[in-house]
């Protein structure tokens, strides 16, 4: 079971940040002090309006393969969508992949119709 | 044969009782549309959501020599002591007649609102609306 390869109706995208360690002396000097080579805690969050109950069942069903927020996966390129820029602009850091940062929230909009939303973390 | 439908045509039936001295009635569907538009779409689509269906009707608040008040009969649905019960629907039958055949729309309904007065040199009315609850019944227009 993969990520499902639908296309999202929102998506939001928060590159992270590298690990940096910042010192301030009692001056106001800042001292920054870079503790990796790798940007971390990139966020996604992905938004799907009134999909189908099937469809929706995908997320659950891959929510459950990856054990919840135990394993990592990479996305498919539906989730790029309607972005012009390149893939790994809004991908997860080179060598990192995604997990589930919280479980898929699943709104039910009327019989067979349902919203989920998924957001998702990137680690190495 | 060709027909133009006026209102000579039209009738109101509350609960299988056809109204005398009905003056308009109209009624309104609508259609909830669920957007269903992707990333990467250039036109919006969408899906069928719920319906709705309401309306309005007036009648003249009229006596006929028997003491038929069917304006009344429809004001007590909402101006009555004690509260509205779930029992208070109206089987409602918005009609156009042409010779022996009936178009109808029929629903269950909800009287809403109920206005009624009187002013110098008018008739008195009462103006209904009405608010459908559930599926159509029958549509034979």
């Amino acid at each position: 079971m993969a990520f499902p390869t639908l296309q999202p109706t929102s998506r939001d995208f928060s590159p992270g940040d590298w690990p940096i360690k910042r010192f301030n002396s009692q001056s106001g000097a800042e001292v920054r002090i870079l503790y990796g080579s790798q940007r971390i805690n990139a966020k996604i969050s992905l938004g799907y309006d009134n999909i189908s109950d099937a469809n929706a069942q995908l997320f659950l069903d891959d929510y459950a393969t990856q054990i919840g927020t135990l394993r990592t996966f990479d996305l498919p390129a539906a989730v790029r969508t309607g972005w012009s820029g390149s893939a790994g602009s809004i991908d997860a850091p080179p060598g990192a992949k995604w997990r589930y940062e919280l479980e898929p929230a699943v709104r039910a909009v009327r019989p067979g119709r349902s919203s989920v939303t998924v957001n998702l973390v990137a680690v190495i | 044969m060709a027909k133009v439908y006026t209102g000579r045509d039209g009738r109101l039936l509350l609960d299988g009782t056809e109204q005398i001295k009905v003056t308009n009635w109209s009624m309104t569907g609508n259609l909830e549309t669920l957007e269903t538009t992707s990333l990467g779409d250039s036109q919006r689509t969408y899906v069928p959501g719920v319906q709705e269906f309401n309306g309005s009707a007036t009648l003249l608040y009229y006596n006929d020599g028997a003491g038929r008040n069917d304006a009344a009969t429809a004001l007590k649905k909402v101006l009555k002591i004690g509260s509205v019960s779930e029992a208070d629907t109206v089987d409602m039958r918005l009609r156009l007649v042409d010779g022996s055949t009936n178009h109808d729309v029929r629903l269950t309904t909800y009287i809403t609102s109920v206005t009624f007065g009187a002013s110098v040199g008018e008739v008195s009315s009462a103006q209904i609306t009405f608010q459908g609850t559930g599926a159509l019944t029958a549509v034979t227009i």
